[in-house]
C-alpha cells in the first residue's frame, strides 16, 4: 500500500539524513541535499510511491552531491595532509570517527559516494555501478583512489586491523 | 580496514540528528512545479503566436500594400492545406486572379466542392473560397474589374442567391435571385465600373420541373434594381461570356449559337449568329474601333485564332494580326494589354478526354473539367509568330479569371508562390497548443492540490 510523501519523510528521514550527513560531510549541506532530494521526491511522487521511494531519494542525492561538488570544487581543498587526530577529551573510537569524517571531506563527490555507498550502505560494486550510472570498473577505480587516499589521511584505519576489501 | 571504515562511518552517522528539512522540501517542490508550469504555459503561447504572426499569412508575409501595383503572377501554385480563407485577416486586398479546377486544394476530400484559390494583386498572398460546387473561375466564378470582389454563386434551390466576397472589407453580400421562382443563380459578366452584376438564372418552366427557362439580368448594386435583358428557353450556352463595351453602356452576350447586343436599360440593339466552330471570344471582346472580337478554330485542327466582326450585322471583318493558338481546346480572350496584345486563356487538352478537339465540339463541353488538363494564360502580341506565355498553372488547374485592373497594368511579375501548409492550419495548431496547455496546466494544478490535500491528513509524526 502506497504511503503519503508526509508518513515516508517522518519514517525515513533519519536513515536519509545519516547518508546526507556522510555524504558531504558537514550539516548544512547535508541538510540542503536532502531538501533538495526530498522536493525532488514530491515532485514525482504520483510516480515513484509505489516503487522504492528511498532508493529513488538516495539516488538522487548521490547525483546531486557529485553535481554540485563539481560546481564547488574549485574551492575544495584536495592535498593529502593526514587530518588532524580527533583528540582532546574524546575516546579512541570517538577521535577515529572525527578524522574520519574529516578525511572523507577531502575526497572528491564520487570517491564519498562509493565509500559510503560500499562501506555504510554495504552494496556490491555491481549495486554501487547501478545506483550511481556508472561501470563497475568506475566504481573500483573511485574505490581504489579513495581506500588509497583514506590510508593516507587516516593511518589508524590500517595501523590498529590490516586487513583487505573483501570484494 | 573495511571493517574499521565500516564502524567509524555508522558511528559518524549514529549522531547525526533527522533534518527537518520536510515542509521546505515541499515548499520548493511547489515553487519549482510553479515556475515549470509558468514556462511550459510561456512555451505554449509562443507555440501558439509564433506561427500566427509568422506563418499567419504564409511563409512570406505581407508584402506593403500596392508595393509595385497589380501584376500577373507568371505562375500560380495550389493552395495549401489550411490556406485562410478570402475573408480572413489579415485581408487579402485586392486580388489579380482568381482559379479552380479539380487539383489537390480545389477539391474537397471525398467530393466536389468547388474550392477557388485567389491571388494577391501584388504578391504571391492566396486566399481561397468554397462555391460547395464545381465553379469554373471566368464562367461562374468572376472577378470584378478592379479585383477588390468576387462574385460566387451561392444559397440553396429554394433560395438562389450571388455572393459578393469582399477581399478588401472581409464581409460578403448576398445578392438574391432576381427573378422569382429560380433554383440556380450565378453571375456571368461585370460592369466595367464595378457597379452592375449580370447575372444567369435558371428556373422551372412547369411545376414537374420538365423544363427550365433561362433568365439574363443586369443587377445595379447600388439600388439592387434588376433589369431583365433576356429570358428564353433554356439553351446549351446562355449569357456566357458577357461583355462590357469600356464605357458600360452596351453589352454582348452570348446565346446558343447567336450572339446579342444589348444597351443596359434591357434594350436589345441588335443580334447576329455565329459561324460554325466559333464563340464570343469572352469578357474582353469589345475592340477599341467598336468591333466584336470572336474566337474561331481552324478547320480540322487545334489551332485557334481571334477575328473581327460588326456587332451591328455580324459581318466578318477578318482574322486579327496575331498569332493562332495551337494545341488547346479553345481560347478566351480575358481583355488587352497597353501595347495591344491580347490576353487570351489557353485550354490544354486532357489527354484522356474521348472527345476530339480537332473536330466540332459544342463551345461549352470545350472548357468542361473532364476535356481540360490546364490553363495558360497567354499573350498575342501584334506581328508576333507565336503566343507569349505569360502565366503557367499545375495540372489540374482548369479554369482562371484575371482582373480588368492586371489586364491594363499589362505587367507581369515574377511569383514564387507560397508552399506547405496554410494560415488557418496554423491558427487550429496555436488553438490545440493553448486548449493542451490549459489541459496540462489544469492537470498539475489539480495534481498539486490532490498532494497537498493528502498530506494535509497525513499522520505527523
Amino acid at each position: 500500500m502506497s504511503e503519503t510523501f508526509h508518513e515516508f519523510v517522518v519514517q525515513r528521514s533519519p536513515a536519509l539524513s545519516r547518508t546526507a550527513y556522510l555524504l558531504t560531510g558537514d550539516h548544512q549541506h547535508a541538510e540542503d541535499l536532502l531538501q533538495s532530494a526530498l522536493a525532488r521526491t514530491y515532485r514525482h511522487w504520483r510516480r515513484i510511491r509505489d516503487g522504492d521511494p528511498e532508493a529513488y531519494v538516495r539516488r538522487v542525492m548521490y547525483h546531486q552531491q557529485v553535481s554540485w561538488w563539481r560546481r564547488r570544487r574549485v574551492a575544495e581543498r584536495l592535498d593529502a595532509t593526514p587530518v588532524e587526530r580527533g583528540g582532546g577529551d574524546h575516546t579512541e573510537n570517538t577521535a577515529l570517527r572525527l578524522s574520519v569524517v574529516a578525511a572523507l571531506r577531502r575526497l572528491t563527490a564520487r570517491q564519498r559516494a562509493v565509500v559510503v555507498l560500499r562501506y555504510y550502505e554495504d552494496l556490491t560494486e555491481t549495486q554501487v555501478a547501478e545506483v550511481l550510472g556508472c561501470s563497475v570498473g568506475t566504481v573500483k577505480r573511485h574505490g581504489h583512489d579513495a581506500v588509497r587516499r583514506l590510508r593516507d589521511l587516516v593511518p589508524d584505519l590500517w595501523e590498529r586491523t590490516p586487513e583487505r576489501s573483501g570484494r | 580496514m573495511s571493517v574499521r571504515l565500516r564502524e567509524a562511518l555508522r558511528e559518524a552517522a549514529a549522531e547525526v540528528p533527522a533534518y527537518p528539512v520536510h515542509e521546505r522540501a515541499v515548499r520548493t517542490a511547489r515553487r519549482t512545479r510553479r515556475r515549470m508550469a509558468a514556462a511550459v504555459a510561456a512555451v505554449l503561447v509562443l507555440v501558439a503566436l509564433v506561427p500566427v504572426a509568422v506563418r499567419g499569412d504564409g511563409p512570406r508575409g505581407i508584402a506593403p500594400a500596392g508595393a509595385g501595383g497589380p501584376a500577373l503572377p507568371d505562375r500560380i501554385g495550389l493552395p495549401g492545406f489550411g490556406a485562410l480563407h478570402a475573408t480572413d485577416r489579415p485581408r487579402l486586398g485586392p486580388a489579380s486572379v482568381v482559379f479552380s479546377g479539380q487539383a489537390r486544394g480545389l477539391t474537397g476530400l471525398i467530393d466536389e466542392d468547388g474550392t477557388v484559390g485567389i491571388v494577391a494583386a501584388d504578391a504571391d498572398r492566396y486566399r481561397t473560397w468554397t462555391v460547395g460546387h464545381e465553379a469554373p473561375a471566368g464562367e461562374q466564378v468572376l472577378l470584378s474589374p478592379d479585383g477588390r470582389r468576387i462574385a460566387v454563386p451561392a444559397g440553396t434551390s429554394e433560395h438562389p442567391r450571388v455572393d459578393l466576397v469582399d477581399l478588401v472589407g472581409g464581409t460578403v453580400r448576398r445578392l438574391p435571385s432576381p427573378r422569382s421562382g429560380s433554383t440556380l443563380t450565378e453571375p456571368a459578366g461585370w460592369a466595367p465600373d464595378g457597379g452592375a452584376l449580370v447575372v444567369r438564372d435558371t428556373t422551372p418552366a412547369n411545376p414537374e420541373g420538365s423544363a427550365y427557362v433561362n433568365t439574363l439580368s443586369l443587377v445595379r448594386l447600388d439600388t439592387g434594381r434588376a433589369v431583365r435583358l433576356l429570358e428564353t428557353d433554356q439553351v446549351p450556352v446562355f449569357g456566357t461570356p458577357v461583355a462590357f463595351t469600356a464605357d458600360g453602356s452596351r453589352l454582348a452576350y452570348q446565346v446558343g449559337d447567336k450572339v446579342l447586343v444589348a444597351g443596359t436599360d434591357g434594350q436589345s440593339i441588335t443580334s447576329f449568329p455565329l459561324p460554325p466552330e466559333s464563340g464570343l471570344a469572352g469578357k474582353g471582346a469589345w475592340l477599341p474601333d467598336g468591333s466584336l472580337a470572336l474566337v474561331s478554330r481552324d478547320p480540322d485542327t487545334t489551332r485557334w485564332r481571334l477575328r473581327r466582326v460588326d456587332p451591328a450585322s455580324g459581318r466578318d471583318l477578318g482574322v486579327l494580326a496575331l498569332p493562332a493558338v495551337d494545341g488547346v481546346t479553345t481560347i478566351r480572350l480575358l481583355g488587352w494589354w497597353p501595347d495591344g496584345s491580347a490576353l487570351v486563356v489557353g485550354y490544354r487538352p486532357d489527354p484522356d478526354s474521348p472527345e476530339r478537339f480537332d473536330r466540332p465540339v459544342d463551345m461549352d463541353q470545350r472548357t468542361v473539367y473532364p476535356n481540360v488538363q490546364t490553363v495558360r494564360v497567354l499573350g498575342l502580341t501584334p506581328g508576333a509568330a507565336a503566343p507569349n506565355t505569360l502565366l503557367t498553372a499545375p495540372d489540374q488547374v482548369l479554369a482562371i479569371d484575371v482582373a480588368d485592373a492586371v489586364v491594363r497594368a499589362g505587367r507581369v511579375r515574377a511569383a514564387d508562390p507560397p508552399f506547405g501548409l496554410g494560415g488557418r492550419f496554423w491558427w487550429a495548431a496555436g488553438v490545440v497548443a493553448l486548449v493542451l496547455g490549459g489541459l496540462l496546466a489544469r492537470r498539475l494544478l489539480r495534481r498539486g492540490r490532490a498532494l497537498g490535500v493528502t498530506r494535509g491528513h497525513a499522520p505527523r509524526g
